[in-house]
């Protein structure tokens, strides 16, 4: 996650291309966001509108009072009155529409990327295992964060500029019209052409930033890694050479920001002169047709003002067009992410058997699970399981097992042998590819997801501990838990010593990720947590081993106790973990090798011996070694007395 | 013999007040450089508004051309040159030749300051990221030299804000807030004389409210900062939930608990929501109010000007040339307000970037003696704490450890967790300064030798090895970068590692992290291992290093350490006794003293400690072997 960036990581969807040209289609898909509060976009519309409309009336209301004032006789006198009044009542009703604008368009804002992130987060929450295989945290995160504030963004401003924009231009063509035909048409000229330049620099200007945004991305990373890793660059003397790479990534830094600062500062001089030559233009043609009498001088001055305020939308429009196609690839992924349907949820005739349960008035009878299956989990039986990656790569193979309430199963074998992949395969967050799991004689699949997981208690190697406190973290495995038996585990699980030793005991707080608790420690935070949710099943992966030896030693003690009643799973790297299981099986590439319990594997003498044997040989043998390796090591002490330091 | 010895530097405790560290920068010392060209850009900027300033100057006389029908209006070169172009003409004829002048003169001079407009942003564009890549690469190399210790009391992620979010903002205010405050500044400067030029009332008249609007938008922005944090605490505390969330999802789905975490997540969702909206509500409300102020200005001007026509102490011209001036300035002065809060946001920013480049660094003084060392260390009455202002001995983390440890010797430490075993290699690294007693490193105060030589004659490999996102070979060639293929196969072989680097299909090229192969814990150990072998040190320390390794493979890669006898004075600190059985002698430590140092077989016929962890791991040993004798039998 801290090295993650979203800018130059390749997730498949490619910001070029679909940036070429506006999808309309995914523009009305995402809108349907925004459609949810009709009332505000109503709203929104008409304060753009009246704003627009505002901005066109006042070089009308300049044009009335220069033509009252422009041709009177001096000394005679002209009622100003009503035009400051008609002035005032404009500006209120501008200012207002303001207010309101921003008013609505920050209330549209908000709620669209509250909603979208509502409903990620939401099906994040049920999609499969599979889906966050490829998908990095900060992958997710940047989708959930950034690309929510940039769509609502284009969503609530984008949609007021575009009514103000077209508002305000056809208000002043129009306005332009009727004033001046001739004229209007050559100010109209330049538009096409200046929206044309807008709409390529836009995009460029934007292309160009996403440069700069990864570049940024690099060097933050940079700093990330020079601050993770200082000691080892200490350590190897990588000061010098670390800092002449980093030199490369802020060269690179500052070519990517000249370009796309030299791009905005082409950009704007052109849009100015472009322009300007309408002003021009309105000004020698009006001035013309002022000494002929066509126009008046309050035409004119008007005229000259609207040519300046016509083409300020084409800016922001230019600005947003661009922004919505180079923000395609940004609404793509969000969209993807929403709209992903989990691979492994209830079937068809399980939601059915769900919802007739419920139909009973919820009255559940104790042996009864919520979708009308037993409640009971007495005998979970793999047969014939098999296990591929979606490039066909299989992970495990043929797999048959046994796993009976009341007893243990160890699974021992290699990294990369497929222990944690049949540990993900009972609890049904990957669904076999072959074969079947049988929980009590019926395949899982027919049977409700949530009952099954929130049966099952997991412990891993690598803990995960929320932030808040200790005591809520043990909680999380029952909520309604009393603090009574909140303790209750945590001395079972051998955690309830250290907590104890907090100062703020169970109310500890157990900082983000748990940072502030060793590994070992959230190790049997979690422990104790599975131990609270008093599951039918007990997972343990690795669940012990960053625990001291002496604590092991303790909760092996326990075992025996917290597995009664339950099945129970222990994968494990210490062989001593796992001799008292009732069964033992040794897993590798992806199959059972040998099957027992310890005494038939050690009398087997194949795998799980060869295993045991490796184990005590680091250590038996070092002895042996160390007797033969002994040298003059010894008589060296002392040899070479220096003289202290001062 | 007990002498003190200092590390030639401060203490943790009295850090900040002495030693060698930067002067700070301010606004002003920050932009040291690039003055000439920012001059450069003010001046373009100067230019900008002088010409586009002209044109609707440009466009008042032709107005009052138009509507008099003769040049007594004129402006004073353009009259004289459409008279004397059309001179045979009629005098409307002339007017019409004076209005296309002006309309092509006026596009000329916009051209002319849309090029000076360029100019102002280019050069701004240049200075500023001129400055900040300076910036980023002094804070670049500060964290590199920055001490060990100074890394105990910080946080990354903060470190990491200093360096990118905080370089942002002053960014940005070097870029476009500088500017704006001189627009802004300029605008009224220039623009000023010019309207009290052209009409002294009304020039008094289109200033009424800009003080209003200048100090009212001043005090909004001051306000609002104290909103604009907490949405962002809100926005972060909404961020963390969703974080937590995700890298937690297995324990989420293994309780079941999807319901409780969208109401947790909801929560923070819609409390961000609320206050974003809330923000925007209040800026709404200021932008309204200000709009009022700001087209009030102008109306004021439009009335009382349109009045001054009426009784023709004002021309038309005129009149519209105010308009225009005034809605050029009010804008920018009306964004005043942004800029000055934005302003005080850099100030802050800075005094956070000054904090890390203030931080004292490590002295790379003294002599360095050259050579490789022959690796022969002797620690006398040696003596650390972490902090020393604590009272003294109660928290040493090492006290009083005299031993000497021999040119190619192999020394395993044991002891328990906080035992000082991990202080000891921060020592030697002289990565921290230790307090009193004596280290020597061939016979060469260790406090005394230049860092970068010590660290070159030292290989670490901790049990939690950082490795830079790089390929693998960038990451192996970091102790050594000239080494042969040869070389560095074979450390590879050494450490294990060879084969799975092989099986990667982009074998030593593969890149580390997330953007290629994720390397297991026993992987990465075993990867710091051959980097550290590559830099072919006097003195290899293996801080836990093989503790992810399985039980096979770590007695191959201590047979293989074993072979390099000699090659290197090796420490192995290690909590398997497997690890450390091989070794010439064992230092017992507890409490960061010694309480036992002999080889395997004295240290085990001795009661205490050492007899104590191997009859712990003994008995199981003894049970393997009548199991495997059973069996074998």
């Amino acid at each position: 996650m801290d090295n993650y960036d979203d800018e130059n990581y390749n997730d498949g969807f490619d910001d070029d291309a679909l940036a070429a040209n506006l999808n309309l289609d995914l523009w009305k898909r995402l809108f349907g966001y925004a459609k949810a509060y009709p009332k505000d976009l109503v709203w929104l519309g008409i304060f753009a509108f009246v704003t627009a409309l505002m901005e066109v009336a006042y070089p009308l209301i300049t044009k009335l009072v220069v033509d009252a004032v422009a041709n009177v006789e001096p000394g005679s006198s002209v009622n100003l009155w009503p035009y400051a009044g008609l002035y005032l009542a404009c500006t209120v009703v501008i200012a207002i529409s303001i207010g309101g604008f921003i008013w609505i368009g920050g209330k549209i804002r908000t709620h669209v990327s509250h909603d979208i992130r509502r409903d990620g987060f939401a099906n994040l929450q049920r999609l499969s295992f599979a889906f966050f295989d490829y998908r990095p945290v900060g992958w997710l995160m940047a989708r959930m964060t950034s690309d929510c504030e940039r769509l609502s963004n284009i969503l609530a401003w984008g949609f007021l500029d575009l009514v103000w924009g077209t508002t305000m231009m056809i208000g002043i063509a129009a306005a332009m019209l009727v004033m001046n035909p001739k004229l209007a048409l050559v100010v109209l000229a330049i538009l096409p052409f200046l929206g044309w330049v807008s709409a390529k620099f836009q995009r460029r200007i934007l292309s160009s930033a996403r440069q700069v945004r990864a570049t940024n991305s690099r060097i933050t990373a940079s700093y990330n890694e020079a601050i993770m890793g200082v000691l080892t660059s200490k350590a190897f003397v990588r000061e010098q050479a670390n800092a002449d790479q980093f030199g490369g990534l802020t060269e690179t830094m500052f070519e990517a920001s000249m370009r796309n600062l030299t791009q905005a500062a082409v950009y704007v001089p052109i849009v100015v002169t472009l322009a300007s030559l309408a002003t021009g233009l309105a000004l020698a043609l009006g001035g013309i047709d002022l000494l002929g009498g066509v126009i008046t001088a309050g035409t004119l001055v008007a005229f000259l003002a609207y040519t300046r305020h016509f083409f300020e939308p084409v800016e922001q429009l230019g600005h947003w067009f661009a922004e919505m196609q180079m923000a395609q690839a940004s609404a793509e992924r969000i969209l993807s992410l929403i709209a992903a349907q989990p691979e492994i949820q209830d079937s068809a005739s399980v939601r059915a058997a769900i919802a007739a349960q419920l139909g009973q008035d919820g009255k559940l009878q104790q042996q009864q699970a919520a979708d009308g299956g037993t409640a009971q989990i007495k005998k979970i039986e793999l047969r014939n399981l098999g296990f591929a990656y979606s490039n066909g790569q299989p992970v495990l193979k043929d797999v048959n097992l046994t796993l009976q309430r009341g007893e243990t199963l160890a699974i021992v074998g290699a990294t990369g042998g497929g222990k944690s992949t049949l540990v993900n395969l009972i609890c049904r967050f990957y669904e076999p590819t072959a074969g079947q799991v049988l929980i009590d004689g019926e395949d899982y699949r027919n049977r409700s997801l949530h009952w099954l997981q929130s049966n099952m208690g997991m412990v891993l190697q690598n803990a995960h501990v929320f932030s808040g406190s200790i005591a809520e973290n043990i909680r999380y495995g029952r909520l309604d838990a009393t603090d009574e038996e909140v303790q209750e585990a945590a001395k079972t699980a051998g955690a309830h010593d250290f907590i104890s030793q907090f100062e703020d005991g169970y109310q500890t707080q157990a900082g983000e990720g748990g940072s502030r608790l060793s590994a070992g420690q959230k190790q049997l935070v979690s422990f104790a947590r599975a131990l609270l949710s008093d599951p039918q099943v007990l997972i343990m992966d690795e669940a012990t081993s960053s625990v001291d030896t002496q604590t092991e030693q303790r909760i092996q003690q326990g075992m025996a106790a917290v597995l009664a009643g339950r099945v129970g799973v222990v994968i494990a790297h210490r062989l001593s973990t796992v001799r008292n299981a009732t069964s033992i099986v040794v897993i590798d590439a992806g199959q059972i090798v040998e099957q027992g319990n310890h005494a038939e594997l050690m009398a087997k003498q194949g795998r799980y011996y060869e295993l045991y044997q490796h184990q005590s040989q680091s250590e038996a043998s070092a002895q042996l070694a160390s007797e033969e390796e002994v040298n003059t090591g010894s008589n060296q002490v002392g040899g070479n007395e220096l003289p202290a330091a001062t | 013999m007990l002498s003190t010895t200092y590390d030639g530097q401060s203490q943790l405790s009295d850090a900040r007040a002495t030693g060698t560290s930067k002067p700070t920068y301010s606004l002003w010392s920050i932009t040291r450089g690039q003055r000439v060209t920012y001059v450069l850009a003010i001046l373009a900027m100067v230019a900008t508004n002088f010409f586009v300033f002209g044109a609707p100057l440009i466009g008042k006389y032709a107005i009052d051309v138009a509507v008099a029908g003769d040049f007594e209006a004129a402006a004073p070169v353009l009259g004289t040159w459409a008279q004397e172009l059309k001179a045979n003409a009629s005098t409307t004829d002339q007017i019409v030749a004076y209005l296309w002048l002006s309309a092509g003169f006026a596009l000329f001079i916009t051209c002319i300051g849309g090029l000076f407009m360029y100019w102002r942003g280019r050069l701004a564009a240049f200075a500023s990221e001129q400055l900040v890549r300076r910036l980023r690469e002094e804070l670049y190399a500060k964290l590199h030299d920055l001490r060990a210790s100074f890394y105990d009391g910080s946080d990354t992620g903060d470190l990491v804000q200093r360096s990118s979010s905080d370089v942002e903002t002053l960014r940005v205010f070097l870029a476009s807030d500088v500017i704006e405050i001189g627009r802004a500044c300029l605008l009224l400067i220039c623009v000023l004389p010019l309207l009290f030029w052209l009409d002294t009332r009304l020039a008094w008249l289109s200033l009424v409210l800009m003080p209003v609007l200048i100090i009212g938008a001043y005090l909004f922005f001051q306000r609002v900062r104290q909103i604009f944090q907490i949405t962002d605490e809100a926005e972060g505390a909404m961020t963390a939930t969703l974080q937590e969330n995700l890298t937690g999802i297995r324990v989420v789905r293994a309780f079941a608990r999807q319901e409780f975490e969208i109401e947790k997540f909801s929560e923070k969702n819609q409390n961000f929501r609320n206050l974003n909206y809330r923000l925007i509500r209040l800026m709404a409300l200021y932008w309204s109010i200000s709009d009022l102020f700001a087209m009030s200005q102008i109306g004021i001007v439009l009335i009382a000007g349109a009045s001054f026509v009426v009784d023709g102490s004002l021309t038309v011209g005129t009149l519209f040339a105010f308009l225009t001036y005034e809605s050029m300035v009010i804008w920018p002065v009306r964004q005043l307000g942004r800029v000055l809060t934005d302003s005080g946001k850099a100030v802050v920013s800075l005094g956070r970037i000054n904090e890390v480049l203030s931080e004292l660094i490590e002295e790379t003084k003294t002599i360095p003696p050259g050579g490789r060392s022959k690796g022969q260390l002797s620690l006398r009455g040696l003596s650390f704490a972490y902090d020393r202002s604590a009272a003294a001995d109660q928290t040493n983390v090492l006290s009083d450890l005299t031993v000497d440890i021999a040119s190619g010797e192999t020394v395993g430490v044991v002891g328990p967790p906080g035992c000082g075993k991990s202080s000891l290699v921060r020592l030697l690294l002289r990565l921290y300064p230790y307090h009193s007693g004596s280290a020597t490193l061939d016979g060469n105060e260790i406090s005394e030798l230049d860092r970068h030589w010590l660290r070159q004659q030292i290989s670490v490999v901790l049990q939690d090895p950082f490795l830079y996102s790089r390929s693998i070979r960038d990451n192996l060639l970091v102790g050594r970068a000239n080494a042969s293929d040869k070389q560095i196969e074979e450390a590879c072989e050494q450490a294990c590692i060879l084969d799975a680097i092989q099986s990667f299909p982009e074998g030593f090229n593969a890149m580390v992290g997330e953007r290629g192969v994720t390397l297991s814990g026993g992987q990465r150990q075993r990867l710091a291992l051959a980097r550290a072998l590559i830099k072919d040190p006097s003195v290899l320390i293996l801080d836990d290093a093989l503790s992810a390794v399985d039980a096979k493979t770590e007695a191959s890669i201590l047979a293989a350490l074993r072979k390099r006898k000699g090659r290197q004075t090796t420490l192995i600190i290690a909590h398997r006794l497997s690890s450390v059985m091989h070794a010439d002698r064992i230092l017992v430590l507890a409490e960061g003293a010694m309480v036992q140092l002999g080889p395997h077989e004295q240290l085990i016929t001795q009661p205490g400690p050492y007899q104590q962890l191997c009859e712990l791991q003994g008995i199981r040993t003894k049970l393997h072997k009548t199991e495997l004798e059973q069996s074998g039998g």
